[in-house]
């Protein structure tokens, strides 16, 4: 078993707004006597990372996901608590521990606008001391695997919002990082775009052992690339473990689709019959059952039984749904 | 060393990006023109009517006026447009982009001092060193190395006395990103084209020991007149030493502040 | 003409402009940093007694009023026409039922107000500290309204139908740029009008840009006799008569332009 790269121990961070009443009278006063109310972002947070791994943050807006992410690359001094990543304290930023982390945001960007991306990448590679060899290698392992050869000598302010986010990704990753924190690196961007980003992330982190830590919005990211989910509500911790897991524990139901060959004249009546049973709205013409999972076996086979049952499927509801539950609920 | 090749990619890289708009290049040789046009004509009309001004005559105020347009050039050449990036509208920390900059394995203050470089700002530059020749020449004054070796003192103490004054200003941009106030040093600095001693005692000394824009350009051009006290020149260095002690620790407080407060 | 919409434009922009007094006030205090240069420069020149007619104490005057004045007549507007014609805004505006100038209007008047809510104040206390010098009559102050209401006129429209030019190039603004400077050399900022020498005087006599600013100063504090002030008067009402004449037609020719080619 390798030592964990992250180790995070009751993380803290506590911010405090200062409290300004409108006008200038109430601005001057403030600067004399300030008033702050203290606003809880992350409470004790605990958790540990092995080299490799690709972890999803998740959670609804202003739960914390980014607040961690910035104390764990430095960005953010922690109010109390502890974080290890790669053998520093983050919040140093000591140079060594810059050159081994990245961060790539989907809606910051890191480059120059006004100039084509190569020439940003150049300096960069300069600010992170990159060997001239290594970097051309390393460049064209990502222009290739990225496909933006046309890119390259176009000035940023040109590009789509895919091209620039791609461009975003090479700068984070051409001094070849041990971890990167991607913050919602799928934002905005179209459907067939996000799922070429998620491949290549995929490719790149078991071709480089790259340790990722992602935030989206998008569950479709996380259930494409993270076998294990962190699920931050309200700046606690609630969940950690796999993505399966959480959903099965979120939701004691199985969806059962329906399509009869011939009309069913009392169907409501029949679902009727189990209390517990609950009919959601059709789709395409199927009727959708929301079933408990032990009841399952009893209410599939009464139905093939008793009704026409063309087409009778058994499914897992969508994680989206799922998600969306505890977020609105915040509870297990 | 690492330093000095990292200043070439900023130089290289900016020039690239400004050269890419030629109209811009005729468009700041007219503005330069202007610049130095008025400067020139300013004097010729002031000392049309008088001779001399508070010891100070026309060769001697056109030295002045070339320190001037010397410093005014090099704080567009980099140090303005550095900080500007960082610290003024829609700069890094306004937009939410520092936190990148932040990230970079490079001493900080370096960073964001010397990274945007604008390279028209060598016509101002031009111009400038081509006024304080000329001026030296009508001056007639017989130089001597010790007068030379203060003027370049002084005159690197102008620069760094400047680059700390907006350094001070663009820090307290991490306390309140609505704080422009490097705006008012580009302000204040225009009262440094004429000699100090010009203005009245109270604001004289404010110009030189609060808000050193005085020192910034009347101790160089003493040097070069001579007139220059031995006294003058220790106290200007030991002040720019102070000042510039003073930014740095500013900006340290105000990156503290950015890296516990920012959300 | 649609008066109405235009009134309630200017009360939405006043109301705008006043929440961020603080920016503007620092856009007027750099206006008047010059103008306190020559201020201070005159009065150091005229310490050893009057210059051509003019005390320490009346070039104060002369500046202080000229500070109030200079901020009333500039047109800021101007400066973002461009813009608005390069990114797309005038379009717009084409669509509202009523002329774009009365948002160039409507921003001229919302600014006025919130520039002499600073600037009132200071150039008071500053007179406070300076002591100037008027002599102000009420003769002087009847024939002071038609002219400062005609030089805002003709700096605004002068100013307007330059800016126009973006029409047409890119960075037209420079063209204002230009404006500022002839208006610094020859409108009574650099000196008033009495200290030009003769060949400055003469352009300035028949140039507009003299009466765009120092011209209502000279009037009200009493430097011009009848007869001048009459003729300045006629050549200020030529010049603005023209300015309009020209800002109609090449807003005209503009227009075209600008559908032509779709923007």
């Amino acid at each position: 078993m390798p030592e964990p790269i992250i180790q995070v121990k009751h993380l803290t961070k506590v911010y405090r707004v200062p409290e300004r009443a409108p006008g200038l009278g109430a601005s001057v006063r403030s600067l004399l006597k300030p008033h702050y109310s203290d606003i809880p972002a992350v409470t004790d947070i605990s958790f540990t990372v092995e080299p490799g791994e690709i972890v999803g943050l998740i959670g609804p807006n202003g739960a914390g996901k980014t607040t961690t992410l910035k104390m764990l690359s430095g960005l953010l001094y922690p109010t109390s608590g502890d974080a290890q990543v790669a053998g520093y304290t983050p919040w140093q930023r000591q140079p060594d521990y810059l050159r081994r982390i990245s961060m790539v945001m989907g809606n910051r960007s890191a480059l120059n606008w006004d100039i084509p991306p190569l020439d940003s990448f150049r300096v960069l590679s300069q600010i992170y001391r990159v060997p001239p060899d290594q970097y051309r290698q390393i460049l064209d392992e990502l222009i290739a695997t990225l496909d933006m050869d046309a890119l390259l000598k176009k000035p940023v302010r040109n590009l789509s919002l895919g091209e620039r986010m791609k461009c975003e990704l090479v700068a984070g990753l051409l001094y070849q990082p041990d971890i990167l924190f991607l913050d919602e690196p799928t934002l905005g961007l179209d459907v067939a775009m996000q799922r070429r980003l998620r491949t290549f992330l995929k490719t790149f982190n078991q071709q480089h052992t790259v340790t990722v830590i992602l935030t989206s919005h998008y569950m479709a990211d996380v259930t494409a690339l993270c076998p294990r989910v962190m699920l931050i509500h309200h700046g606690s911790l609630i969940y950690d473990g796999a993505l399966q897991t959480l959903a099965a524990r979120l939701a004691p139901f199985k969806l059962v689709r329906l399509q009869f060959s011939a009309p069913v004249e009392n169907f409501d009546d029949f679902v009727a019959q189990w209390p517990a049973v609950e009919q959601l709205p059709m789709e395409n013409g199927l009727r959708i059952l929301r079933v408990p999972r032990a009841d399952v076996p009893q209410v599939t086979a009464r139905l093939l039984e008793s009704l026409p049952v063309a087409d009778l499927a058994v499914e897992d509801p969508p994680i989206e749904a799922v998600i969306d539950q505890i977020y609105a609920e915040g509870v297990l | 060393m690492r330093y000095l090749k990292l200043i070439g990619a900023f130089f290289k890289i900016s020039s690239q990006a400004e050269l890419a708009y030629r109209v811009n290049f005729f468009i700041r040789l007219l503005h330069s023109g202007l610049n130095l046009l008025t400067g020139v004509l300013s004097l010729v009309v002031i000392f049309n009517q008088v001779e001399v001004i508070k010891g100070w005559d026309m060769p001697a105020a056109l030295a002045l006026l070339g320190v001037y347009l010397l410093l005014g050039a090099l704080r567009g050449l980099f140090i303005g447009p550095s900080l500007e990036s960082v610290a003024g509208m829609d700069g890094e920390i306004w937009t939410g982009t520092y936190d990148f900059t932040l990230l970079r394995p490079v001493d900080q203050q370096f960073l964001i001092s010397v990274r945007h470089w604008r390279i028209f700002a060598l016509v101002d530059l031009a111009m400038a060193l081509g006024l304080l020749i000329y001026a030296l020449v009508t001056l007639g004054t017989q130089l001597t190395i010790g007068m030379l070796l203060s003027f370049t003192l002084t005159l690197l103490a102008g620069v760094i006395l400047l680059y700390a004054a907006l350094l001070a200003f663009s820090a307290l941009v991490f306390w309140n990103p609505s704080f422009l106030f490097t705006w008012v040093i580009n302000d204040l600095f225009q009262l440094a084209r004429y000699p100090v001693g010009l203005y009245p005692g109270w604001l004289r000394l404010v110009l030189t020991w609060v808000i050193p824009v005085g020192l910034m350009t009347t101790i160089p051009a003493q040097a070069l007149v001579g007139t220059l006290s031995p006294l003058m020149l220790l106290l200007t260095l030991a002040f720019t030493l102070a000042a510039f002690l003073g930014a740095t620790w500013l900006f340290r407080q105000g990156l503290k502040r950015y890296t516990s407060a920012s959300s | 003409m649609n008066h109405r919409g235009g009134w309630a434009l200017i009360q939405n922009t006043w109301q705008s402009w006043i929440q961020h007094r603080g920016f503007f006030f620092l856009l007027a205090f750099g206006w008047m940093l010059p103008l306190l240069v020559y201020l201070f420069i005159w009065s150091a020149a005229a310490s050893d007694g009057a210059i051509a007619g003019l005390t320490q104490e009346s070039l104060a005057g002369y500046y202080l009023i000229l500070i109030l004045t200079n901020q009333l007549t500039y047109a800021t507007t101007n400066w973002t026409v461009g813009d608005n014609i390069r990114y797309g805004q005038i379009s717009r505006w084409l669509l509202q039922p009523m002329s774009p100038i009365y948002h160039a209007l409507s921003q001229e008047i919302a600014g006025k107000v919130v520039f002499m809510l600073f600037s009132v104040p200071i150039t008071a206390l500053l007179a406070l500290i300076i002591r100037p010098q008027f002599n102000l009559s009420w003769g002087q102050a009847l024939q002071f309204l038609p002219a400062i209401v005609l030089a805002w006129g003709l700096r605004f429209f002068w100013g307007y139908w330059l800016a126009l030019l973006a029409f047409w190039v890119t960075r037209a603004d420079s063209l204002l740029a230009l404006q500022d400077s002839l208006i610094f050399l020859l409108g009574g900022h650099l000196a008033p009008f009495a200290l030009l020498p003769p060949g400055m005087q003469t352009l300035a006599r028949l140039l507009p840009f003299r009466y765009m600013s120092a011209f209502p100063v000279e009037v009200l504090t009493g430097q011009l006799g009848v007869q001048e002030t009459l003729t300045g008067l006629a050549i200020q009402l030529g010049w603005t008569v023209l300015a309009i004449v020209l800002y109609r037609w090449v807003w005209t020719r503009g227009i075209r332009h600008y559908e032509a080619v779709g923007g």
